[in-house]
């Protein structure tokens, strides 16, 4: 599995922290921004009191003037009720603009002029007002008309005036700030949301590639267990046959042994019988014998004996046979194997030469073609035996109405596997036989050959060591087709199952 | 031991000349004396007691006793049980199974397939003879169908 467990919890790991750390980054300048604003928006706040302090400053000294003033033209008490209101309100005026240009700090009012400027203000439009309701009216007109007050007036508006120009700059600028920290608010929520939207993206896409991968991993689990049972069940098959065939081994061996120690043990016994005719005979000792009991000696030593003698070293001959094949076969068995990269042509070449002379002398013919199968790792030895036992059987059990014609066909079935057929236009093989032609010490159809009924046996033993399996199909007097399947590769069958 | 007044040939299958010798001799001794064809293999038995083209017409005038051995290099004695008992022309000869094999079901086969004996050889030379005397003396009171 390429994308590993470790893997995936790094990663989504690192998106958790990347969305975390982007989350806070959110909040934090979200919470600086917003204070930022409300300072801003205090500062504007404070300035525009200060700004409205100051206008109302300015309105109000100019309604308290044009007050004393229609007083002292008309003497008319009605135009001092507006001078009599403005002046009273006027000293809170002052507080009021002391008290907002002390909050904003470093605002510099000119109070210094200003206050001087103002009090002397009040005080001409105070004494003027006075002069006018004591009768000295043209006296109050002098005055004003002196130009003092007009000066005072426009010193105050000029200083006013240019504090209410600060003013609207400053709140300009102010809300300008204010503009721009509410924008960078929005862009960096809005920032903040694609990385999360991103983040999210990125940690499902992970998350969704992973489980695509415990999906895979988990099928591929599954096709492994399916995979296991039915090798196990091959396996149980292949024990289940590989026992069969062991005891039918050992029923056709104690079978096979048995028939020449009855041999043995009956002629042994014969002799005995014989040796009393004999000991008649030989130990009468001048008595007179009759004419059976001669005659019965004379084919005792004659006929009986040599017979006897005759049986009893045929049996112990063919046990020594028997036992010679069983060892052979299992001495076969027990070898060990040597794979090597066997070029199959060639072998089967080799090993078609030594049968080529009879075959070719009686106008049959040989082919061999291995097309694909070339490269085949196995034991050479096994290969030279299994196919040396075929092409003799061939050539032993051909047609006797036609020559011989052998071919040998051998292809790829899959990357692990190779089969090879040897066919035959023999004499065939009944269909009762099939199987028991691999058997020990069994033979099939009629018997003018020499033989003892192992080499198809050993040919099947050898085929399973390599880790195959050999089949026959034939028809009588039609000819036999052998099917040999072998693993391609010897060695990697021996490591994969273990044997 | 006759059938219809004729002699009976007891047809011997057996592959080990040791065994067909030893069992001759005991059939003799048990006062046999018909003629006994011994065969070493199936194919060359079912020549003589079906003739070579299997039909088994070549039985019409011969009265047959087949002693049987089950282990034959060639053939399997069960097939050449199988092929007379199915002849129409020799089901009816008797057929004595005289083989080393006491497998249980090899037996049952063998009966179902129409054997009149089944008889196991002993190893134990004694057994041996012994039993194949018996056989000698039952052959000689045994009824054999004519054709």
């Amino acid at each position: 599995m390429p994308f590993t467990n470790s893997t995936f919890a790094r990663s989504s790991l690192l998106m958790l922290l990347v969305g975390g750390v982007v989350l806070v980054a959110i909040v934090l300048s979200s919470f600086f921004l917003a204070r930022t604003t409300q300072v801003y928006f205090q500062d504007v706040v404070k300035l525009r009191e200060l700004r409205s302090a100051a206008a109302d400053m300015q309105l109000f000294l100019r309604a308290a003037e044009s007050g004393q003033r229609g007083f002292v033209l008309t003497q008319d008490a009605e135009f001092l009720k507006p001078y009599t209101t403005a002046s009273a309100v006027i000293p809170r005026l002052r507080e009021r603009l002391k008290t907002s240009a002390a909050n904003l700090g470093g605002m510099q009012v000119p109070f210094a002029e200003l206050d001087p400027l103002i009090d002397d203000k009040l005080a001409e439009m105070q004494s003027t007002v006075e002069m006018v309701q004591k009768g000295n009216a043209v006296g109050a007109i002098e005055v004003i008309r002196g130009a003092y007050g007009r000066q005072l007036m426009e010193g105050i508006t000029a200083i006013l005036g240019k504090l209410l120009r600060d003013m609207d700059g400053r709140i300009g600028t102010g809300i300008d700030d204010l503009n721009d920290s509410a924008s960078a608010l929005q862009w960096i929520t809005i920032g903040g949301g694609l990385m999360i939207i991103l983040v999210i993206g990125g940690a499902i896409l992970i998350v969704g590639q992973h489980v695509r991968e415990l999906q895979r991993a988990r099928s591929e689990v599954e096709e492994l267990n399916a995979g296991l049972e039915e090798r196990v069940n091959e396996r149980s098959e292949d024990l289940i046959q590989a026992n069969r065939e062991i005891q039918r081994y050992a029923y056709i061996v104690s079978h096979d042994l048995r028939a020449p120690l009855v041999n043995i043990m009956g002629f042994t016994s014969e002799l005995e019988t014989m040796l009393k005719s004999i000991r008649t005979y030989v130990l009468a000792d001048g008595t007179p014998l009759s004419e059976s009991e001669v005659n019965e000696a004379r084919v005792a030593v004659e006929e009986d004996l040599p017979e006897a003698i005759a049986f009893i070293r045929s049996s112990t001959k063919k046990m020594d046979g028997l036992i010679n094949a069983i060892l052979k076969i299992s001495r076969d068995g027990r070898r060990e194997l040597k794979p090597e990269r066997i070029d199959l042509g060639a072998l089967l070449e080799a090993t078609a030469a030594s049968v080529y002379h009879q075959v070719s002398e009686a106008g049959g013919e040989v082919n061999i073609s291995v097309g694909q199968a070339r490269g085949l790792i196995t034991d050479r030895f096994s290969m030279e035996q299994i196919f040396g036992n075929l092409f003799d059987n061939a050539v032993k059990y051909k047609h006797p109405d036609r020559p011989l014609n052998l071919s040998v066909k051998a292809m790829a079935i899959g990357r692990a596997g190779i089969r090879i057929e040897v066919a035959d236009n023999g004499r065939g093989i009944a269909p009762e036989d099939h199987e028991r032609v691999f058997e020990l010490f069994r033979r099939s159809g009629v018997q003018d050959q020499q033989g003892e009924g192992i080499g198809l046996a050993h040919v099947r033993s050898l085929v399973r060591n390599l880790g195959g399996e050999i089949t026959v199909t034939s028809t009588m007097g039609g000819g036999t087709t052998f099917v040999i399947r072998l693993p391609a590769d010897l060695s990697q069958y021996v490591r994969s199952n273990g044997s | 031991m006759k059938a219809a007044g004729k002699e009976v040939t007891i047809v011997m299958i057996e592959d080990d000349e040791g065994h067909a010798r030893l069992i001759e001799k005991n059939v003799r001794r048990a006062g046999v004396n018909n003629e006994i064809v011994p065969f070493t293999n199936g194919n060359a038995a079912l020549d003589f007691i079906l003739g070579a083209d299997r039909s088994g017409n070549s039985n019409q005038d011969r009265h047959l006793l087949i002693l049987l051995d089950l282990n034959l290099p060639d053939m399997s004695g069960i097939d050449i049980l199988e092929k007379v008992k199915s002849n129409p022309h020799s089901k009816r000869l008797p057929v004595v199974i005289l083989t080393t094999t006491d497998d249980e079901r090899e037996i049952q086969r063998c009966y179902d397939l129409g054997a009149n004996v089944y008889i196991t050889k002993p190893v134990d030379y004694d057994s041996f003879a012994h039993a194949i005397r018996q056989l000698g003396l039952f052959f000689a009171v045994m009824q054999i169908p004519g054709q």
